[in-house]
């Protein structure tokens, strides 16, 4: 049964027609076109898929198109600040976060949601919120680096806003 | 040597750009126009005849274009033995082989075709284990195994099931016994685990019906050894076959050779020319496409009380899975240094690969050198401890230096093993237990140190060939079969390309990768790709300077000789302000749409080949790669648990052309060697079947399991290779499991023989030891 819904995704209003069984994953990927989102396992255990849903991270392949309706998206399309590359994403680049970069949007996603809660996290606690995020390439040093980076960078340009 | 201005500098990567904003297409993304979705039947019975397939109802299901069967694909391949069929034939070998294919309108539709198909076995005994699969009187899995084509130097044994047996014949192993003033004999085994690269498998192909030339698109780590295996399979030309590769979600080894590849291309001759995608899920790349050689290694050593090694000997058995794929070479390159990187005058080896009923094993990041570290790394400690003596200072004693004459028959040279031993023991305050046992928190915790070092041939000899383009507007192009698979070769590769021309980084391009338009490269495996393409791009980057300075000698009018290179542009020597824009150059003599073109082939000659019978070769790899790893654990005597404080990795890579990569490359190993000493198992059940396809209950290390990583570059440069650079990829992962290992004996007083660490068999080797004790 195909349902249209409404939806904003990356800033923009939407309304595809789906199947409601239809995984906001293969929404994303295959009937938007937007492959950015990664498909580690399907399954909810690698995190390769993570999106914003309203603001949360949430694995996109474990979410039914069916169920989106008003909901706000943003993927790893929608990060940059417009046409600058995000802190996160600035920060990923410079400490070589990134490998064969498979894992990559998810992570960067997960981040910002990090960083969106808790502007000053510990490293204890950028590995905890990571944790759902598999890597297979880089060990995950890096990542919490860049993580730490990038939320120093965002502390700053906070302070230099006020 | 001019000095380096981007070589051996910390430089981010030339690809990372398109990572991190999603725009990078991969294998799993990519979507061709008019494609049609396939979907794979696999084998439910480790060893079985088929008796029927009935694949009526799946034809006839709405929107299936094509089904098809071992029969509508009649062909064989391997790396090295011609033994696996595109989809079975006549029998199956293992739980995961595919025996029946769908090509549908769309996924749904395929994966609802698919579970119509039925098939009906007769079952057949099956070999879980290679030690059982070989022993006499065990039933063939492969019964025409004689009739396969294969390579020359496969050697086989007069045991069932052996696909190889690699020899290691030096000395007089007896006489080095008898001549010891102690001998120790040891078992130790490690399971199967897989490479889970975070982008599962997929390919594309395409059959065009006019001139039956076959395109696919595939993520694969070798792409012209996997265009000559398709050739040789269909029995097609060379220029019948076009490999395009999209971006690589890792690979490990798990992406070379040929495994969705066979079963896309068999869908794309029954769909009337339409690409055909099929996709393995997670759950299917576990079970279907490869995984690490489980192995048994036996191992009896002498040993003098000055703690000079006198004899060893190894028997291996290498579970090769229900297929040879590298089986053979993994049996050979991991077989011949598995005694470990020490000068000992009597050794005698012997691998055997073992057909079982299992999943495929494959290449595997380390390439057979993590089993026998895992192996010779602990047993060198149980040997240090029977004669009282540190377990660094045993193996400073013994290690291989420059010059020496390895127990295979090469003189060694740029060998920096021992700086690796110092600095990875010195990063964890080796020798400093007091300090660090004063910080234990409860008395159920004991720390404990460990180290361990390898050394790693590479695959040779190999050839790789590579061209640079200088256009109008100064861009570089680098034409390089070395597929990125996540380590960082285009950054590498760049960074060679504009050292020799002397551009910014920015002017240099990585062309995309399709066998059609770039020259051959043997593979991106073996960490042999800085070393052979490196070496490639820099002859072809040279070649293509001088070309340039001849055309602007009589623009500059100076001689050839007295020109230089710096900022993109070429100048006289003497007077830099005379200077011309590299691309102003080709301009003015070709035209705006111009470019001059400059090529190269590297390959290192190895005289000899190996010789089959004693194992002996006089240049058994191009150059070796040497690490030493240390660890420092403690462990939950109540819970068995392993808890990593801290690793160090030292790594000799010759030349770091871009540290950062290097530590990356070096961090990302230990992760993976962590994993695979304290988590990792794919657990095959008695019945053949994979128990823990996913990544929930197949535990990858995640950001909480790993400790504080030290990783500390080595530069013992090798004169042949390019600055000086060796290879880094592969060792990473290899000592860290015999490191770890050593640790917990250090803390517990207890060795284990069998990975992974689980606390589970952690526990009960506490629990088994305390009995004794009581």
């Amino acid at each position: 049964m195909k349902k249209k819904i409404r939806i904003t995704l990356n800033g923009n209003v939407v309304s595809p027609e789906v199947p409601a069984h239809r995984l906001l994953l293969d929404l994303l990927r295959d009937e938007i076109g937007l492959t950015g989102t990664k498909e580690g396992c399907g399954t909810g255990d690698c995190g390769a898929c993570t999106v914003l849903l309203d603001g949360k991270p949430v694995n996109s392949c474990l979410v039914l198109s069916g169920e989106l309706d008003g909901a706000d998206i943003v993927t790893i399309e929608g990060l940059q600040i417009g046409r600058e590359l995000h802190p996160i994403q600035q920060a990923f680049i410079q400490d070589g976060g990134a490998q064969c970069g498979y894992c990559t949007p998810g992570m960067l996603m997960m981040s910002k949601a990090l960083l969106d809660e808790n502007p000053n996290p510990t490293e204890e606690e950028i590995r905890f919120a990571l944790a759902g995020n598999l890597c297979r390439c880089t060990g995950y040093a890096k990542i919490v680096k860049a993580v730490q980076d990038a939320a120093m960078e965002l502390r700053t340009r906070h302070t230099a806003r006020q | 040597m001019a000095e380096l201005t981007i070589v051996g500098k910390p430089i981010t990567r030339v690809d990372a750009q398109e990572k991190v904003t999603g725009e990078a297409v991969y294998g799993y993304d990519l979507v061709l126009p008019d494609m049609l979705y396939g979907k794979t039947v696999f084998s439910t019975r480790p060893h079985a005849k088929i008796k029927r397939i009935d694949t009526g109802k799946a034809r006839e299901y709405p929107g299936v274009v094509a089904v098809i069967t071992g029969k509508d694909a009649p062909w064989t391949h391997g790396e090295s033995i011609k033994d696996k069929p595109f989809l079975a034939h006549d029998k199956v070998r293992y739980i995961g082989e595919p025996v029946a294919a769908v090509a549908a309108e769309d996924e749904d539709t395929a994966q609802a075709a698919a579970a119509l198909i039925e098939v009906e076995y007769e079952d057949l005994p099956a070999y879980l284990s290679p030690e059982e699969a070989c022993k006499p009187g065990a039933l063939p899995i492969h019964e025409d195994f004689a009739g396969y084509r294969k390579s020359d130097f496969i050697v086989t044994a007069p045991l069932p099931n052996v696909c190889e047996h690699f020899k290691l014949r030096t000395g007089d192993v007896e006489r080095g016994f008898r001549e010891s003033d102690l001998v120790l004999e040891e078992r130790y085994t490690l399971p199967t685990i897989q490479h889970a690269a975070m982008e599962p498998h997929s390919a594309h192909a395409q059959v065009d019906p006019a001139s039956g030339r076959v395109t696919i698109w595939v993520a694969n780590d070798a792409p012209f050894r996997a265009l000559h295996e398709i050739a040789e399979a269909l029995g097609l030309p060379l220029e019948k076959i076009r490999l395009i590769n999209p971006l690589q979600g890792g690979g490990f080894g798990s992406k070379g050779g040929l495994k969705v590849e066979p079963i896309a291309i068999a869908l794309a001759y029954h769909t009337g020319g339409r690409p055909v995608r099929v996709k393995f899920n997670r759950q299917e790349t576990f079970i279907s496409t490869l995984t690490r050689h489980e192995a048994i290694l036996y191992i009896k050593s002498g040993v003098k009380k000055s703690g000079s090694l006198c004899a060893r000997q190894m028997t291996i058995y290498w579970g090769a899975g229900a297929y040879a794929e590298k089986s053979p070479t993994v049996c050979i390159r991991g077989s011949l240094p598995a005694p470990g990187p020490y000068r000992i005058p009597h050794v005698k080896v012997d691998g055997y690969a073992v057909y079982t009923n299992k999943p495929v094993s494959g290449a595997f990041r380390g390439y057979g050198i993590p089993q026998g570290a895992w192996a010779c790394e602990q047993h060198m400690d149980e040997l240090a401890k029977r004669l009282g003596m540190d377990p660094l200072e045993l193996r400073l004693k013994n290690v291989f230096v420059d010059g020496d004459l390895a127990y295979w028959g090469e003189k060694l040279h740029s060998v920096g093993l021992k700086e690796t031993l110092i600095k990875a023991a010195e990063a964890i305050e080796w020798g400093k237990d007091d300090i660090s046992k004063s910080k234990i928190r409860s008395p159920n915790l004991k720390r404990g140190k460990g180290l361990a070092c390898i050394s790693k041939p590479t695959r040779t000899p190999t050839l790789s060939k590579a061209a640079v383009l200088i256009d109008a507007s100064g861009g570089v192009t680098v034409l390089a079969g070395t597929v990125e698979i996540g380590q960082g070769c285009s950054t590498i590769l760049s960074q060679v390309a504009a050292e020799e021309l002397k551009v910014p980084l920015e002017k240099v391009r990585m062309a995309p990768l399709d066998t059609d338009v770039i020259p051959f490269d043997a593979s991106t495996t073996s960490s042999r790709s800085t070393y052979h393409m490196g070496n490639a791009v820099r002859l072809a980057a040279i070649d293509v300077r001088e070309k340039l300075a001849e055309m602007a000698s009589p623009m500059l009018e100076a001689g050839k000789d007295d020109l230089s290179f710096a900022d993109g542009k070429i100048h006289l020597k003497e007077q830099p302000q005379m200077a011309l824009p590299i691309g102003e150059v080709v301009r003015r003599r070709l035209g705006a749409s111009g470019f001059l073109r400059g090529d190269s082939s590297y390959t290192f000659e190895i005289g000899k080949d190996l010789d089959l019978e004693t194992g002996h070769s006089e240049h058994a790899s191009a150059f070796y790669m040497y690490a030493t790893q240390a660890a420092e654990a403690e462990v939950d005597e109540e819970t068995g648990r392993v808890r990593l404080l801290r690793m160090s990795a030292a790594h000799d890579v010759g030349k770091a052309i871009n540290p950062l990569n290097c530590e990356g490359q070096i961090e990302g190993g230990l992760a993976m060697g962590i994993g695979s000493a304290l988590h990792e198992h794919l657990v095959v059940d008695e019945t053949g079947k994979v128990r823990n396809p996913s990544f929930l209950d197949y535990h990858l290390a995640t950001s909480l399991d790993l400790p504080k990583m030290i990783p500390i570059i080595v530069e013992c440069p090798e004169p042949e290779g390019p600055y000086g650079a060796k290879g880094l990829g592969e060792p990473g992962l290899a000592p860290t499991p015999a490191a770890i290992g050593n640790a917990v004996a250090n803390a517990l007083g207890i060795r284990i023989y069998d990975l992974p660490l689980s606390p589970e068999r952690v526990y009960w080797a506490i629990r088994r030891m305390k009995k004794k004790v009581a």
